[in-house]
């Protein structure tokens, strides 16, 4: 059973869609294998990733955290990043690719909104027609991102079959993809999907590492010894652990979100729980009931709350290379606002679920050891939940 | 014994008759009225009935299926209730040709191989997976070397293009065309370039040349007549089901006019 070809990571990844899309993924394939080996593409998408939005983003020694957790403690801070989160570094990147093939329109899913956010504002840039596709359930939850997406221009195309959430979007997303492919291009926010694009997505997002590696190297004079992600589909994780997945003495860690709690059956743990399976072109870990349909996942973050994790990291797990923990959504909150007033930095509710597994961590570290995390988006859209949280908590 | 697929086509063929060929969501509006469904298609004259297996993701389809799929899932239908149903039918003599049409995790969650002896334990004849494009087949493949096992019925889309020889390949019963770009029922809107499409598609099968997606009557398929053997209906029948209240003679009075129609075009 054991496929070995460039369409897998081990025996996770590969092309499961309907026939009439084998052609678009063949040909947006071949346009992606000579944009990154074009000397006059790389050079557009370094003077946008840094005239545009911002790049390269601080790795911030972080203090106080440091102090409070015991070890060296650095973050990456792509919260900083136009548009407040990582999830730009790979929406330019596939727009340029969209604007190369001729393609006039774009699509995308979203969850938070952060990923459609992003794809609304790069459109804008590149003046192309996006439809964003979002569940109705994160509508409600996040308005002020609706609001976002539509004064950049984009339409927001509501989802509501199924569990109304992210999964379903993508769904949708790639039905409309399936009926309008001639001339119109799927911007995929996660490292998930049919190959190419957890390739082209990893590409795009190992930037984060690059940058990283560099950063560490010139602070430290050395690697540093846990590198740290939180994981939905896995795109920022894939982007920080890049570079490093071929240093053995890093140790790479992924953390998802487990809700409240894996036992409660209510959590975004496909690693945890998942078993193989086939969902939105991919093979990978899946949270399935015992018939093998598609479970809700959920978690507090509407980031997180995904069934299923990029073939790679699937991958990733199976041969030891990376750890897989989760965070509850508790102790998640606890992280967020420990940072807010230790650092000063608001963080997005996904990214810290990366930061309360750091301090677990971080138990086990001597002081002089050096621990990197990926701050992946800033916390403002999440204010309201925050409240919400507080309210109920009676906090 | 032979594929019962293969079988009605000879005999299809020996007779000149077109195919029709019907989905319908398999466990609606139960198993017991699903059965009495089943049957009266046969005797309306029904060639091929696809059952469609209820998954929570339906990406190929429309909303119409997908609605139907989430009734099902909600009525508690799964794979080994649909396998039992085939086996009471089976054994009270229907011998209409079946063909789950199915996403590729149900059966794989299921297990490979476990799937296909029930396939074969239960009298299923093909099977139609439209998130398995000829590139991922291999594992299933290897699963349905057994003998008896069903046939994986290929599809191909108005933009196959060259892949339309090499997804030929050794294709067995019949040939799948998606009519348009996309999902299920979407009705009348068949590809602008449907006609080369289908007559290249027939000028290299081996098999007979189905079209499916969008089809409502059989005059919709009228100007395609002379380059496919038969019509695929599935939106449009499940929405007949449920105008009907699932009521098996409204489904015969479709399919046998239906039938006759168009083989009289």
């Amino acid at each position: 059973m054991m496929k070995k070809n460039e369409r897998y990571f081990g025996e996770f990844g590969g092309q499961f869609v309907s026939e009439s899309l084998m052609n678009t993924l063949e040909e947006l394939d071949k346009a992606y294998e000579e944009s990154i080996r074009d000397q006059a593409f790389l050079e557009e998408y370094a003077y946008y990733m840094k005239q545009y939005v911002g790049r390269k983003t601080p790795l911030y020694y972080a203090e106080n955290l440091s102090r409070e957790y015991g070890t060296k403690t650095y973050l990456k801070r792509e919260d900083l990043n136009h548009t407040g989160a990582h999830k730009i570094n790979n929406v330019i990147g596939q727009i340029l690719l969209a604007k190369r093939m001729g393609k006039k329109k774009v699509i995308a899913e979203t969850g938070a909104g952060q990923h459609g956010v992003a794809t609304a504002t790069a459109a804008a840039l590149f003046d192309m027609e996006c439809t964003v596709y979002m569940g109705e359930e994160d509508m409600k939850r996040q308005e002020l991102n609706v609001f976002r997406m539509e004064m950049l221009g984009a339409k927001v195309a509501c989802v509501k079959s199924g569990s109304r959430t992210l999964k379903d979007a993508t769904n949708e997303a790639i039905r409309t993809w399936a009926k309008t492919a001639e001339d119109t291009f799927y911007v995929i926010g996660s490292a998930v999907g049919p190959y190419p694009y957890p390739k082209m997505v990893k590409e795009f997002q190992s930037v984060i590492s690059r940058e990283s590696k560099e950063q560490i190297l010139e602070a430290e004079g050395r690697l540093p010894d846990v590198v740290m992600a939180c994981v939905g589909g896995g795109s920022n994780s894939i982007g920080m652990f890049a570079d490093f997945i071929a240093e053995p003495s890093v140790r790479l860690i992924g953390v998802e979100a487990a809700g409240l709690g894996i036992a409660s059956g209510k959590h975004a743990s496909a690693m945890a729980l998942g078993k193989p399976g086939t969902l939105h072109g991919m093979r990978s870990y899946l949270l399935q009931d015992d018939d093998g349909n598609i479970q809700v996942a959920y978690s507090i973050s509407a980031g997180l709350d995904y069934p299923g994790v990029g073939p790679e990291h699937a991958y990733l797990k199976d041969s030891g290379r990376a750890e897989y923990v989760s965070i509850t959504d508790g102790e998640a909150m606890d992280a967020l606002l420990e940072l807010c007033k230790l650092e000063g930095i608001i963080p997005a509710i996904e990214s810290a679920h990366a930061i309360a597994y750091a301090k677990k961590q971080a138990k086990q570290m001597k002081e002089d050891e050096i621990m990197i995390i990926c701050l992946s988006g800033r916390g403002d859209k999440d204010v309201h939940t925050v409240i919400d949280y507080l309210a109920q908590e009676g906090k | 014994m032979q594929n019962r697929i293969e079988q009605k086509m000879q005999e299809l063929k020996m007779k000149n008759e077109k195919s029709f060929i019907t989905y319908m969501t398999a466990g609606l509006p139960d198993m017991a009225g699903c059965k009495e469904l089943i049957k009266a298609q046969e005797r309306a004259g029904v060639d091929v009935l696809e059952l469609g297996i209820p998954f929570s993701d339906p990406v190929a389809d429309g909303p119409v299926i997908q609605e139907a799929s989430y009734q099902s899932i909600l009525c508690g239908t799964n794979l080994k209730k649909v396998f039992a149903l085939m086996k009471e039918a089976r054994a009270e003599g229907v011998t209409v040709p079946v063909v789950f049409m199915m996403y590729y995790n149900t059966a794989l969650h299921f297990g490979l191989d476990k799937f296909v002896e029930e396939c074969i334990a239960s009298g299923v004849d093909g099977l139609i997976i439209p998130d398995l494009p000829m590139e991922e087949q291999d594992d299933i493949k290897e699963a349905l070397k057994k003998d008896g096992a069903p046939i994986l019925i290929q599809l191909v889309s108005p933009v196959s293009a060259e892949r339309i020889p090499k997804i030929l390949e050794g294709a067995r019963g019949f040939v799948y065309c998606v009519s348009g770009m996309g999902v299920t029922g979407q009705s009348g809107n068949f590809h602008r370039e449907i006609l080369r499409y289908l007559s290249e598609v027939k000028a290299v099968s081996k098999v007979p040349v189905m079209m499916g997606f969008g089809i409502e009557q059989a005059k919709d398929v009228l100007p395609m007549r002379d380059v496919i053997d038969g019509a695929i209906v599935g939106s449009h029948f499940i929405r007949l089901l449920e105008a009907n209240n699932y009521k098996p003679d409204a489904a015969a009075d479709y399919c046998s006019l239906f039938k006759r129609e168009l083989n009289e075009l």
